[in-house]
């Protein structure tokens, strides 16, 4: 298929990232996105927020600011109670607040499926868009939110998650990634991404796909939910984990001591997770500091961007 | 060998009916079939982590794990949970969605009233079964759906009349349990303690 495009589309389909970025003037580019799911979680409210924070993450990604959204609502009216809806949409408006972002409209169909999502729509100056295939020998790698969710997610479903693991893990999907976009602005980033259905080594894959670099991740500095672990080992895995990994299969290895559970872990399908930022290496170790400083806690150098084998992500 | 039919159940369903039967019937070697090759792995981890050793097969869409216990050297296989204690077994059965009969309001009120109030059975509850009318309870706009996957995700097995569904045209509707026939449900009155009927 052919799609129509023109000069001023910086980030179009066929660069197939986060979000796309059209140029208005010389010092500003628009970012528009949308993304919208069923629920992942049984607290309307809390789904709200996750739907919200997701959404709003693809702009962060590209190094922009998000300023308005749209609301996208698929309800079955007729057979669930309408206060669900208002929570689920208070939940986003809240987390929208969080972001300074404003809510401008909407539109909601009758649907069998309950599905929730927005538009989100941002800024960002041409010259410091960040696309994700944009890797460079020596940089260094850096996740800035624990993966898991996926697997936690299916104990959740199982019943055999804790209160205490569903509340944290619920925190830890509504979180929004702008703290961490912010402290980016400021340090030479070369690529980023955010790291949600294709898990951690599907998104690196994508960055690494025609770059002519390799990749090294580090499996054990890579941020984790313990129970996680745990729960891999035991099959609680969704089957999206299963799918990452035959998909991307052929472009992973991994070193023998890796264990089962941290290879499923890795391929692990996120919501809402965190952003996955290549920086230079003085730089990197800059960012990490000042994204620790700023209360991004989990963020951690996982990996480094090598010259070869071409096209290889090397888990050690 | 203990055979496991998991077949058209998402994850992570085939995990928890392979759990549970490891919980009930201890069995020294199981062979489970899934429909997919995702629930395969996932069995097939669950199986290992119980000290199991596991064998994998694919017959056309069938997908198998065989599990064999306890031939690892030294490795005790660990167990599921401390001291499982023998429940007595009690069938609640639903014929109908409402409590008694004379005021239909009152008697909708006092069924979900009473579902949500038989969890003070605690493990004694054993299967939830709805047929006929009942089964209304299982699908889409229930006031007790919520209630009813609790009991499930907590591990009761709720059962659901296939022909009951199809009759009142709801069998798509259905959002809790599993849908079964007759002779399951006959099976499952013959092993049970005790079976209280609606």
């Amino acid at each position: 298929m052919v799609f129509p495009t023109d000069e001023n589309v910086i980030v179009g389909l066929d660069r197939a990232d986060d979000a796309g970025v059209y140029r208005i003037s010389d010092d500003l580019a628009l970012i528009q996105t949308v993304d919208f799911f069923t629920p992942i979680v049984d607290d309307p409210y809390w789904f709200g927020q996750i739907a919200a924070a997701n959404a709003l993450s693809d702009v962060y990604a590209m190094g922009g600011v998000p300023k308005t959204a749209m609301n996208l609502v698929a309800f079955p009216i007729k057979e669930m109670d309408i206060t669900i809806l208002r929570r689920i949409i208070q939940g986003g408006v809240d987390k929208l607040s969080e972001a300074g972002v404003v809510l401008v409209g909407g539109h909601s169909i009758e649907d069998r499926e309950l599905k929730y999502g927005l538009s989100v729509t941002g800024f960002v100056h041409p010259q410091r868009v960040l696309v994700k295939k944009n890797l460079r020998e020596g940089d260094r790698l850096i996740l800035t939110k624990p993966l898991g969710t996926g697997i936690v997610n299916t104990a959740v479903k199982a019943g055999m998650a804790s209160a205490e693991l569903t509340a944290r893990v619920t925190n830890l999907m509504a979180a929004l990634n702008r703290t961490a976009a912010e402290v980016m602005a400021s340090f030479d980033v070369h690529a980023c991404t955010d790291v949600t259905g294709f898990g951690l080594l599907g998104h690196l894959s994508e960055m690494v796909c025609g770059s002519g670099l390799g990749v090294r991740v580090f499996a054990g500095r890579v941020p984790m939910i313990p129970e996680a672990l745990e729960y891999a080992s035991m099959g609680l895995i969704p089957a999206g984990a299963y799918k990452n990994r035959d998909f991307r299969e052929a472009m992973v290895a991994f070193a023998e001591p890796v264990e089962r559970a941290h290879r499923d872990v890795l391929f692990d399908p996120q919501t809402s997770g965190g952003l996955l930022i290549s920086s230079q290496g003085g730089q990197a170790t800059e960012l990490l500091e000042a994204l620790k400083q700023n209360g991004v806690r989990d963020a951690v150098e996982i990996g480094e961007v090598i010259a070869g084998p071409e096209e290889k992500i090397w888990v050690i | 060998m203990k055979e496991i039919d998991a077949r058209g159940l998402a994850c992570p369903a085939p995990v928890l009916h392979t759990k549970a039967t490891l919980q009930e019937e201890k069995p020294a070697a199981v062979k489970v079939v899934v429909d997919n090759a995702a629930s395969q792995q996932n069995v097939q981890r669950f199986l290992e982590s119980q000290g199991f050793q596991t064998t994998l097969q694919r017959e056309g869409g069938d997908y198998f794990v065989m599990g064999r216990c306890g031939e690892v050297a030294g490795e005790q296989p660990k167990p599921i949970e401390p001291a499982a204690v023998e429940h007595k077994k009690i069938l609640v059965l639903c014929a109908t969605d409402r409590l008694g009969t004379g005021d239909d309001a009152l008697g909708l009120k006092l069924m979900v009233n009473f579902l949500r109030t038989l969890k003070e059975m605690g493990p004694e509850l054993w299967r939830l079964v709805f047929v006929n009318n009942g089964v209304k309870l299982t699908v889409g706009g229930s006031d007790v759906l919520d209630d009813l996957k609790a009991y499930e995700r907590s591990g009761l097995k709720i059962m659901v009349c296939g022909t009951c569904l199809t009759h009142f045209n709801l069998l798509e509707n259905k959002q809790v349990g599993e849908t079964t026939n007759m002779l399951d449900i006959v099976t499952a009155m013959q092993v049970a303690d005790k079976v209280i009927s609606i």
